[in-house]
């Protein structure tokens, strides 16, 4: 099991475009909470509970035949580090702050993460690129069933999957999609999507999860509820929502073509230039100019940067990465600076 | 900021302490705001969080004082010691057992989060499965075998008494399996 596998390579899978819609749609992302029957949930359990839910589920995993995992716990990783993998989505805000006895299994692939003693004793999380709702939830369903063999997870016949927060007690799932809306945006319909969304029972909320705005018009679209509607039921509405969405950003992206072209193939070949040639490049202004080119490039209006470098681009400009990359602390100036050094170099190479 | 209280976690929670000087903040992470249980906190995170909801959700009922008095007489959890009006306002089970210790009331809560759904409807671990198709079986032939002796057929009585007897068997040995009774059914 190597231990710092996934810092080495920066790119993860959900970050080449794939699937469907994959110009529309960045990732599909699957999570399962599941407590296993004869511990407290993490707000409340020993240090001894602690070190012994990590143990079970440890020995668990090693008995399936899903194999290649690589095991890190969380105080064996300099927070830099963390809030790396926090910025790949590969673990929660929350599995990074839990120091003490969160850890997290990572798949050979990346696809899989297993985070133990976040909130809930496991959380399995299943991400792949494009809309792939039904494969994500298949392989986290695959998961679930392997280690359900061998651990006592807490379940009630009327309550379902026991949790730590009552919002996600039942099926414990969160299925949530990537988009990238920029047309839905600059034409400002997306204010009045986001609370007719919410009526359906689903969330609209910026790429990082709660409370966040939506840098660079990536929204995650989820569930709301998790008791009452099986797994099914709750993929197929938001399947339901998520292509009506889709069809909604297609549409608007035609009529800004026909409408507003040059004004559009301005403000398009401006952030190419802004992101191929600055010498500081603040983050905001970082995430507005890959819209924008990302929009570019799918209207083919610019033909000659690859979409998987926007994908890169999109994670290693957070702060974490570039630290990272830079193997020291940055001050924000420097942050600045090191992202436009970094974007000038991905773009030149393709 | 790291928690006052244990200097280990990162703080994420603000505690309102009254002291005879006036009251006081206290920064501490989640797990030692649950165990000081006599305070009230306020989250600093997640602005419209559940434990806001929950905590809104009690102060603004019409029965408000009963209803505090009945929330407050209820019993703890046995198992992690959480009372129910703790978990109002922290929003957060503490162990599998809270569910059972506050069963009677949880329809209520889930009705509020989850749009009136209060059954979970999904998937069921396979082992639960087994276990409660067993369940089902073993009604259905005690109703045949009401049936039955109602009717006089006392031989086919006996027979689905017999069969009853096996079925039981094999529920025990299920539960067993799985380590323990204690939180079995």
């Amino acid at each position: 099991m190597g231990n710092n596998r996934y810092m080495q390579n920066a790119v993860t899978g959900w970050m080449i475009p794939h699937g469907e819609h994959s110009d529309i749609v960045m990732s599909t992302r699957i999570r399962l909470a599941r407590n296993l029957r004869e511990f407290r949930f993490p707000i409340a359990f020993s240090d001894e509970q602690a070190e012994e839910v990590g143990r079970i589920v440890s020995e668990a995993l090693l008995s399936t035949d899903e194999k290649g995992y690589s095991y890190t716990r969380m105080n064996e990783l300099a927070p830099l580090d963390r809030q790396a993998l926090v910025e790949k989505h590969l673990i929660s805000h929350q599995l990074a702050e839990a120091e003490q006895f969160g850890a997290v299994f990572l798949s050979e692939d990346e696809t899989i993460s297993i985070m133990v003693n976040e909130e809930d004793h496991l959380r399995i999380q299943c991400i792949y690129p494009g809309l792939q709702l039904e494969n994500a939830y298949q392989k986290a369903d695959e998961t679930d069933r392997a280690l359900e063999k061998k651990l006592p997870y807490a379940f009630d016949e009327e309550f379902g999957y026991l949790t730590s927060c009552p919002s996600n007690t039942g099926t414990g799932m969160r299925a949530s999609v990537m988009l990238h809306l920029p047309a839905l945006t600059i034409t400002r319909q997306i204010n009045r999507i986001i609370p007719a969304v919410s009526r359906l029972g689903m969330v609209v909320r910026g790429s990082y999860g709660e409370g966040s705005e939506a840098p660079g018009n990536v929204y995650q679209v989820s569930n709301q509820l998790t008791l009452g509607k099986s797994e099914r039921e709750i993929l197929a509405e938001l399947a339901n929502i998520v292509s009506r969405l889709i069809a909604h950003e297609r549409r608007s992206r035609e009529l800004l073509l026909e409408k507003s072209r040059i004004a559009l193939e301005n403000r398009v070949f401006r952030a190419l230039g802004t992101i191929s040639y600055a010498r500081l490049l603040p983050a905001a202004e970082a995430a507005r100019c890959l819209s924008d080119v990302r929009l570019g490039i799918d209207l083919e209006l610019i033909e000659d940067v690859d979409m998987t470098i926007l994908n890169e681009l999109m994670i290693f400009m957070q702060s974490g990465f570039l630290q990272h990359y830079e193997g020291e602390a940055l001050t924000s100036e420097e942050l600045d600076i090191s992202r436009a050094k970094l974007f000038r170099e991905r773009l030149q190479k393709s | 900021m790291l928690c006052e209280n244990c200097k280990e976690r990162q703080a994420s929670v603000i505690l309102m302490q009254d002291t005879p000087n006036g009251s006081i903040e206290r920064n501490l992470c989640e797990k030692c705001a649950f165990n000081l249980q006599t305070f009230s906190i306020s989250p600093n995170q997640e602005p419209m969080s559940i434990q806001q909801f929950l905590s809104q959700w009690l102060s603004g009922s019409e029965t408000l004082q009963q209803q505090t008095r009945e929330v407050q007489t209820m019993p703890e959890c046995p198992e992690c010691g959480l009372t129910f009006h703790r978990f109002l306002e922290i929003g957060k089970f503490g162990c599998p057992t809270c569910y059972v210790t506050f069963r009677e009331r949880l329809p209520k809560v889930f009705g509020k989060l989850h749009n009136g759904n209060t059954i979970h409807k999904g998937k069921i671990p396979e082992s639960f499965n087994e276990k409660m198709t067993i369940k089902k079986k073993i009604e259905e032939l005690r109703l045949s075998m009401q049936e039955a002796i109602q009717e006089e057929q006392f031989e086919h009585a006996a027979v689905l008494r017999d069969e009853i007897k096996d079925w039981k068997q094999k529920l025990a040995a299920e539960t067993e399996e799985e380590g323990g009774s204690e939180h079995g059914e």
